[in-house]
């Protein structure tokens, strides 16, 4: 049997697709949420050192995490579309940057204001916050590169390996905390396991996974817009706007 | 002489990378020995910047000192930005780069040759009167060696930076506020780690994790960036 | 603890208006695409 692999890959069709993808994605994001909200603020206890402020992890976290795997996902769609010269793919990267650099900033903003209390600053220069701060400029790079062009297909390729180059920021993200003796507290969670009360994790992970489905729900919102705009000037794409 | 009427490697027999890099590293350094201007802007935007800032937080030797490594490498990555631009420049609106791409040598040959000349031209001159600007500090012997020797391991590494971004970046609109946008961000490590390494020399302990983690960013960018230029060259050739 | 309500406040409600934020830009850019694409149909069918 013939396996249709690159039926998807057509803007038209991916469209569609992306039409009752997205709805059901923001569906799961809200269930999800509210679960993780509801251990986050109802069911895990208070802490001992902190009180009721270290509940900001419940989105500090999380928003972290999908800065960080955002860009990721976005520099593997430049690297496909780059590879084999796609189109859809150069989009889904355009799509998913701006969704990143929310996080990103979301992460930021949190990770501030629980600083002020427990660390007793709003700001530190650190070696996690401060390549946080540069991930956040190298998402606006990304989006500025991408659009700085008359042609819209040289602003994906340069987008694309702008993104790739980049890439090398996440370990420093991810390990600053093991390589520097910062402010930051070490990774609580772990693959083999975690130290942290068991409510709280998975407040934490329930978060994370809403967000994780929002950002599918919104990029593929979003790339559905940059598909109409890309496309305008196709027979289906003219159809629609009836 | 008019430099750009010189004989483009493609006559020679098979395409090679030293003979491309050799050709583009001598063109780019006889450009720049005939127009000193550019080097000489960026040595003295680098020494004037430096001197700023003393004058700027006070006189306090201890002061000075503290800052110096971060106030003297800030300087140094910004000198190398400004030289950015002009990296490119002039072979795209003349059409040289145009016919680099369609040369029989290996595109990464020149872009090795064009990279390292500007090292010469803008990195070496800064890590050569760094420790002079550190006197000014009054930084300590050895963190002057320290100081150096993490310049001569991270300018490298900003030129290949900075050469991708400026390929990325060829006629874009936005000009040089993209490029800083594109290239600043990618400099911070080499900054952090830079600066770190003199000023761990400076409080007592050893600049050598610092150097070893340069030198293999070092490494890693001269194996994997100079593909990426010729990429994004490509890319705006198009 | 009334002086930690207001850091909580702050992430929590940046973080609502990010996320609402986003979703109405969605929104506006769908709207303004579907609009292009009707004035550049219309122009055309004038020729």
């Amino acid at each position: 049997m013939k396996i249709p692999w690159f039926y998807f890959a057509s803007p038209s069709t991916f469209y569609r697709l992306a039409g009752w993808m997205a709805p059901a994605f923001f569906v799961l994001a809200a269930l999800l949420g509210a679960a993780g909200l509801y251990m986050g603020l109802v069911v895990a206890p208070t802490d001992a050192q902190q009180g009721e402020v270290y509940r900001i992890i419940f989105i500090h976290v999380p928003a972290s995490w999908m800065s960080m795997f955002i860009y990721f996902v976005m520099a593997c769609y430049g690297a496909v579309s780059l590879t084999f010269n796609t189109r859809l793919a150069a989009m889904m990267a355009r799509a998913l940057a701006p969704t990143g650099a929310m996080f990103t900033f979301v992460a930021l903003w949190t990770g501030s204001f629980w600083g002020r209390p427990t660390w007793g600053t709003y700001w530190v220069w650190d070696a996690r916050i401060t390549s946080e701060l540069v991930l956040l400029f190298l998402y606006f790079g990304f989006i500025a590169l991408a659009n700085a062009f008359e042609d819209p297909r040289r602003g994906d390729r340069a987008a694309a390996l702008l993104a790739l180059i980049g890439l090398v920021n996440l370990p420093i993200i991810y390990f600053s905390v093991l390589w520097w003796n910062t402010l930051h507290q070490g990774s609580s969670v772990k693959f083999t396991g975690s130290t942290m009360h068991v409510a709280m994790l998975w407040g934490m992970l329930l978060v994370a996974l809403s967000f994780w489905m929002y950002s599918i729900g919104a990029s593929l919102t979003r790339v559905r817009a940059i598909i109409l705009e890309r496309e305008r000037r196709t027979h289906w794409v003219r159809a629609l706007a009836t | 002489m008019n430099v750009a009427a010189q004989r483009l490697p493609a006559e020679a027999p098979a395409g090679s990378f030293p003979a491309a890099f050799a050709w583009a590293f001598s063109r780019d350094m006889r450009l720049t020995i005939r127009h000193p201007g550019e080097t000489l802007l960026v040595v003295a935007f680098f020494v004037l910047v430096a001197s700023l800032f003393p004058l700027g937080v006070g006189a306090e030797p201890q002061l000075l000192q503290r800052i110096g490594p971060g106030v003297i490498w800030v300087c140094a990555l910004l000198a190398a930005f400004l030289s950015l631009p002009g990296m490119f420049a002039s072979d795209y609106t003349d059409g040289s780069l145009e016919q680099m791409t369609l040369s029989p040598h290996p595109m990464s040959g020149w872009a090795c040759g064009k990279i390292a000349a500007h090292w010469c031209a803008t990195g070496l001159p800064l890590t050569v009167l760094s420790p002079l600007l550190g006197l000014q500090y009054g930084l300590a012997g050895d963190t002057l060696v320290a100081l150096a020797a993490a310049l001569v391991l991270g300018t490298p590494v900003l030129s290949l930076l900075g050469a991708a971004c400026t390929a990325l970046a060829l006629g874009a609109r936005g000009g040089g506020m993209l490029l800083a946008l594109l290239a600043l961000p990618l400099f911070v490590p080499v900054l952090v780690f830079g600066a770190g390494a003199a000023e761990a020399e400076a409080s007592g302990l050893s600049a050598a994790p610092h150097l070893s983690i340069l030198a293999a960013g070092l490494i890693v960018a001269a194996m994997g960036l100079p593909a990426a230029v010729c990429a994004a060259v490509r890319i705006a050739m198009d | 603890m009334k002086p930690h309500e207001f850091y909580l406040w702050m992430s929590y409600g940046m973080t609502a208006i990010a996320l609402l934020a986003e979703i109405v830009a969605l929104r506006v850019r769908r709207a303004r695409s579907l609009q292009r694409i009707e004035e550049e149909r219309d122009l055309e069918a004038q020729d």
